[in-house]
């Protein structure tokens, strides 16, 4: 069984947010409203005094194994794929946003009626949306079955952005969460997330 | 990890969802107390003609909040569809939308009866024409033979309607000042001394009958001991909060530094009320003016602790 994972490299992101512009063409978002990107990279200075740090910290929808946001969803519209993708079926969802209180990760937004209209005249006549709700990354669910990466690790200029599969013991990212290098956020919070952050330099050598 | 935390609150639901929480708890428990009175303290058709109406009217208000605000209002029928109840068993919505329906439809049931026996409702013309009608006149008889189950079928959807608003905010897992029991246990004894407070503004108003005396000294007691064990509730809660992770202490700060919160809420909506009325049961009152102040008090305490509930969620975000 496939169980897909991103790993993110918190060392090698240069902060160039290239992923944010090819996760948004990809999966036309509005780009237009900053609250509604589906990945958002942070630029957050760290530490004190002579030991600050520029510190680049690429955010998504992290695919737990016990979604909280399908646990609160009235309607089913959000659902998990057998290789783990957690997505939203656009004309199931209501909009109500339970999903969106309920994630720890900040990953959900409201796609409104508005941002349609803006979306028909940003994105021309490929516009695919045909029903307000709530959005999130699907890890470019999409793509994946083309056997292609999500944009947003196609296009990372410092390889920070791994993609792979974690029931593949030969898959690099695999082998990193299989190290503990990689870390989840926030487990104790029980959602069990499949996106992980390398955090310390040493560990590169 | 190696990053700062931060710490933020949630511009999502606010008093919109607040007020949707507040009408359906208020409407829910008003309507449970009226027919549970009705069916074993004392028969009363006034109070439940005002019971099931005020539950309804309210209900159908705090779903209109939700309902404005969803982003696709055609996909709501998901939820209406029973079925929706079983299919997402873990989502309270889910549960909420069918008690709320569940209610609504059994409280009009229940009340039916009592409506074609009022004079009032034969002189509106529509609502004349609408009660006259065979259909609903078959339908009063059989629900008059079996008023008793149909009255529980409508409070204990009315109790899920009322214990469900609670239970919807601690399932975020994410919010440390929801997600704890003390959440559910806090709407759930709100829900039913605003409806306390809700009839006896009723009973000395509108429905002024010395007849129903008893009922009104009980209610009195019932919501006493209601706020009591509210104030007992959030000293629980404080405790949990203080002693708890950064996203609760956050949310502490916030619910205890400001003052509609703790002289609003906790001040003139819990502990003023409960002298006036502690005052009442013990010595009693010359007149109705202290007893309907501290239910009107009880009544906007319940609508500042969801509002402020709301507003203090705070999330941590490791970035």
């Amino acid at each position: 069984m496939t169980h897909y994972a991103m790993v993110i490299d918190l060392n090698t992101c240069v902060g160039c947010n290239a992923c944010m512009a090819a996760c948004a063409m990809e999966n036309q978002t509005p780009v237009w409203d900053k609250n509604k990107w589906r990945t958002y990279v942070h630029d957050k200075e760290i530490g004190l005094g002579s030991d600050v740090q520029r510190r680049f910290f690429p955010r998504l929808c992290n695919h737990c194994d016990n979604p909280p946001c399908m646990t609160v969803c009235p309607t089913g519209a959000t659902r998990k794929k057998a290789n783990g993708i957690v997505f939203v079926d656009q004309d199931l969802c209501m909009g109500c946003g339970a999903c969106a209180m309920a994630c720890p990760y900040h990953a959900r937004v409201p796609v409104t009626r508005r941002d349609m209209r803006e979306g028909r005249e940003f994105y021309g006549s490929d516009y695919r949306r045909t029903s307000p709700s709530m959005d999130k990354c699907s890890f470019c669910d999409h793509l994946v079955e083309q056997g292609r990466k999500p944009a947003c690790v196609e296009t990372c200029v410092g390889y920070s952005r791994m993609f792979g599969d974690l029931d593949d013991p030969n898959d690099p990212v695999a082998q990193m969460v299989a190290s503990g290098a990689a870390r989840a956020l926030m487990p104790h919070i029980g959602t069990r997330p499949n996106v992980y952050y390398i955090d310390d330099i040493r560990w590169r050598g | 990890m190696d990053v700062n935390m931060t710490y933020a609150t949630q511009e999502m639901w606010t008093w919109w969802l607040a007020i949707y929480l507040y009408f359906g708890g208020l409407g829910a428990a008003t309507l449970a107390v009226t027919f549970l009175t009705d069916m074993y303290l004392k028969p009363n058709r006034a109070l439940v003609i005002w019971g099931a109406g005020a539950g309804v009217v309210l209900l159908a208000l705090g779903s209109l909040m939700l309902f404005g605000h969803l982003l696709d209002k055609t996909a709501v029928l998901t939820v209406l569809n029973p079925m929706a109840m079983l299919n997402q068993s873990s989502a309270w919505i889910a549960w909420g939308t069918q008690f709320i329906i569940w209610m609504m439809v059994w409280g009009v049931l229940y009340a039916l009866p009592y409506v074609r026996e009022t004079e009032f409702p034969h002189r509106v013309p529509g609502i004349r024409d609408l009660i006259d009608k065979p259909f609903v006149i078959g339908t009063s008889k059989l629900v008059q033979r079996f008023h008793r189950s149909v009255g529980w079928l409508a409070v204990i959807n009315g109790v899920g309607v009322a214990v469900y608003t609670g239970l919807l905010l601690q399932s975020f897992p994410a919010v440390a000042l929801w997600h704890n029991p003390a959440v559910p246990l806090l709407f759930t004894v709100s829900a039913f001394s605003t409806a306390m407070a809700f009839l006896l503004v009723l009973m000395y108003t509108l429905l002024h009958d010395q007849a129903d005396e008893h009922v009104r000294v009980l209610y009195e007691r019932i919501d006493l001991v209601l706020i009591a064990a509210e104030l007992v509730i959030l000293f629980s809660l404080y405790q949990y909060l203080k002693n708890g992770s950064e996203s609760a202490v956050r949310s502490l700060e916030l619910l205890w530094n400001d003052y509609g919160w703790l002289i609003g809420f906790i001040g003139f909506g819990l502990i003023l009320p409960f002298l006036l009325e502690l005052k009442g049961v013990m010595r009693g009152w010359g007149s109705r003016v202290p007893i309907l102040t501290a239910a009107v008090l009880v009544l906007a305490g319940g609508y500042l602790l969801r509002h402020y509930f709301m507003y203090a969620g705070v999330y941590a975000y490791p970035w």
